[in-house]
């Protein structure tokens, strides 16, 4: 029994732990590199007298744990809400038994704790070791000078500790269906209810739409103004953020009808729609599982497009001269790597979760599979029908991700230098094929990931385990 | 028990009229001591146009007698024939092909898809062969969602629905496909007397109208009395079989058959 017990722990908190344990590597490697590179700066005798370098790299490496951050938090909470919705059961039979509604939400958000420390130590120790492991291969290959720098960085401890608290703060927004859980439901039919979670408040669909109006504003505003003064860049930015933020706060507005569109693309045959239904069945897990992927997508978008962009209207305005193209080129393609590189990050972490929603939520279907399965859908159907669901999670993250960071790396060019002389026309986008590509790849690489293990678990249901009567 | 005949079919033509058959099949679960003997070697053949009640006590291995039947789960030993395939000789993919052309199922709770609303449930076999319902099916249908009561509902979601409802549409949906077997666990479980009466008749005129073969398990010995045939499972055997037999004979049988535990 305790066996057992054990086990469903670890299917149940393994990704909880997993994603605490990646944002808290990101974090600690960030945070030792950028301490690393700091030291490494000012034992230089060049640089050493001036610390904009240092800096500069910790505002930016600040920007990075924050995405990763907030990717792996949501992705908690969604962990942690369908573990409840799994348990709904037990929790009523213990309600039932006398058990009150805080005491349960408590033993989750202790749960939530326990995981957020596991995994926060874990990434301390990976995060440290890892950059230190880099540090030694560079000496020994003479990259790195030497001179002293110490791991013991207590500044490292601080994305491990704000990974324990986002995954407790997590585990409790997740878990506020306990509060709805009512004995009755122990008592309930076979047939699974909905997953009845507390609707978003109006409050937030309201500010989520006026932030994005407002920023849309400010985004357009910056690119006109850009047309005659680079300060244009600093408007458009701001609106730029104060929209994005709108739509991550909006995103269980936008998200479903995304979802909903992308799944009627998918075709009529039984296998799509029954796929595109229950993609669309619990619209707020299937807005948290894709939403750190869609803000992973916007930004690499954005950075790629507005410093693709940026470089043609240079070139184009300075007459198309190689020599300076190539210049400008190699420089805009460094950072472009090494951001994509980093958000990419985040984008691993959502990929995580979004494997994980699948699962479970094949796990939690398992009679439904298995009529599916007495009615005559082939093993193969089953796994197409995981396939499309995975599919179509991704694809709408990743096309409203890449038409979003679009638009933004668009506005970001112009509003700098849309004033230039000779720049190209406003509606002049330079498209960073190889980026978008590699999203591309990336999107249906993370839906086939994501499949796999799912479509196994769910072509082994047996037709009559849908026949057992609990 | 004088009444009991042998559940084999006596000659070759029976065989092959048989839309599904079992064959000495025996059902174990678990090993040791905790061995649960669910059947113990049961024969028992369903005919084009037939419809056989099944009836005997709580947990005398009716479910799964009719879950071997319908090629849902396999037997420990023993034979499943399903027309004229073996079902142990099938792989996964053709066996699924099998129930999906040959079989309709009621089962004895969560029947639906909870994603899809009723006409979409009705639908689905229809979907899963890739065919598209004919004018002539499609009138049929309707028509038999209305003699179900459902005709006003058919855009609502399960959940939306009484079990007793639920339960008709699943119903709706084993015989809207006019598949060659209907395997019905306790069909009329949640429905009141008059719901109920209509459903046995639609099973009924299904089996002589329509010449498919029906195995419904029912605890009602009204219900049973519907039947062309009732067999009487006892302890995961047959222990007594009979052409149509009235309501009241049933009960008087059930009865000595739950004494004799
Ligand atoms: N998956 C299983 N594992 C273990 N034992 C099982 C399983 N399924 C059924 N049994 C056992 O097999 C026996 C027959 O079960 P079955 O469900 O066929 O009975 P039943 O005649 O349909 O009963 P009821 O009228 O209550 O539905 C019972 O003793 C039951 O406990
Ligand atoms: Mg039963």
């Amino acid at each position: 029994m305790s066996g057992a017990r054990a086990g469903s722990a670890r299917t149940e908190h393994g990704p909880g732990v997993l994603v605490a344990a990646l944002s808290s590597a990101f974090g600690v490697a960030l945070i030792q590199g950028t301490g690393l590179l700091d030291a490494a700066a000012k034992a230089d005798p060049v640089t050493g007298a001036s610390d904009t370098v240092g800096a500069l790299l910790r505002v930016t490496s600040v920007v990075f744990i924050g995405v990763a951050m907030y990717s792996g938090a949501v992705v908690t909470t969604n962990t942690f809400s369908v573990i409840v919705a799994g348990r709904v059961r037990q929790i009523a039979l213990r309600r039932l038994l006398g058990s009150t509604a805080r005491a349960e939400r408590g033993a989750v958000a202790r749960e939530g704790l326990l995981v957020g420390l596991i995994g926060a130590v874990i990434g301390l120790v990976l995060g440290s070791g890892g950059v230190a492991a880099i540090a030694a291969v560079a000496r020994a290959a003479g990259v790195l000078a030497d001179f002293p720098y110490s791991y013991a960085n207590p500044t490292a401890l601080l994305p491990a500790a704000a990974v324990v608290l986002t995954t407790w703060l997590a585990a409790v927004v997740g878990s506020r269906r306990v509060l709805t859980v009512t004995p009755m439901q122990a008592l309930g039919g076979a047939e699974e209810r909905s997953e009845e979670e507390g609707r978003a408040s109006r409050l937030r669909s309201g500010a989520a739409v006026a932030l994005l109006s407002f920023g849309a504003l400010l985004l357009f505003g910056g690119v006109a103004i850009g047309a005659v003064d680079p300060l244009g860049l600093l408007v458009a930015f701001s609106g730029g953020i104060v929209s994005f933020t709108g739509v991550v706060l909006g995103a269980h507005l936008v998200i479903p009808r995304a979802l909903r569109i992308v799944g009627r693309l998918m075709g009529g045959s039984a296998t799509a729609r029954l796929a595109a239904e229950n993609a669309v069945r619990y619209p707020q897990r299937s807005t948290r599982s894709t939403v750190g992927l869609l803000v992973s997508v916007t930004l690499i978008t954005t950075f790629a497009v507005a410093l693709r962009t940026f470089g043609d209207m240079i070139t184009i305005a300075s007459g198309d001269d190689p020599v300076y193209y190539a210049g400008v080129d190699t420089m805009l393609t460094t950072v472009t790597v090494v951001f994509s590189v980093l958000i990419g990050f985040s984008a691993v972490i959502a990929g995580v979760g979004l494997v994980n929603a699948l699962s479970l939520g094949v796990l939690q279907r398992t009679r439904e599979l298995g009529l599916l399965r007495a009615l005559g859908f082939s093993a193969r159907q089953l796994r197409r029908m995981v396939l499309a669901e995975s599919g179509q999670l991704v694809l709408t993250a990743v096309a409203l991700g890449l038409l979003l960071g679009t638009v933004y790396g668009w506005a970001g060019a112009h509003s700098l230098i849309g004033a230039v002389r000779g720049a190209p026309a406003l509606w002049f986008v330079g498209l960073p094929w190889p980026v978008l590509a590699v999203v591309v790849a990336g999107g249906v690489l993370l839906t086939l990931v994501a499949s796999v293990a799912p479509a196994r678990r769910a072509t082994r249901i047996a037709p009559v385990e849908a026949l057992g009567v609990e | 028990m004088t009444t009991a005949l042998p559940a084999q079919p006596r000659t070759a033509s029976e065989h092959l009229e048989a839309v599904a058959r079992v064959q000495g099949v025996a059902k174990r679960y678990g090993s040791g001591d905790a061995t649960v003997h669910a059947l113990r070697g049961v024969d028992l053949a369903v005919r084009r146009g037939e419809f056989v009640a099944i009836m005997g006590p709580s947990g005398s291995g009716k479910s799964t007698l009719m879950h071997l039947l319908a090629g849902l789960d396999s037997p420990t030993s023993g034979e499943v024939w399903l027309g004229d395939r073996e079902i142990g000789a099938l792989d996964d993919t053709a066996l699924t092909l099998l129930r999906r052309e040959r079989i309709g199922f009621v089962f004895q709770a969560f029947n639906l898809v909870p994603t899809l609303d009723v006409i979409g449930n009705v639908m689905l076999p229809f979907e899963l062969r890739g065919a598209k319902p004919s004018r002539e099916e499609r009138t049929f249908i309707g028509r038999l969602l209305g003699e179900l009561g459902l005709a006003d509902r058919l855009g609502h979601r399960p959940r939306e629905l009484s079990g007793g409802q639920q339960q008709r549409v699943a119903i709706a949906r084993a015989l809207a496909s006019r598949p060659q077997l209907v395997v019905a666990d306790e069909p009329t479980g949640n429905l009141d007397s008059r719901t109920g009466r209509e459903v046995l008749s639609l099973l009924a005129s299904a089996a002589a109208g329509h010449g498919q073969a029906i195995a419904m398990v029912t605890h009602d010995p009204i219900a049973a009395s519907y039947a062309d045939r009732v067999v009487f499972l006892a302890d995961g055997r047959v222990v007594a079989e009979e052409g149509r037999m009235d309501a009241e004979r049933i009960a008087r049988f059930m009865l000595t058959l739950e004494d004799a535990r």
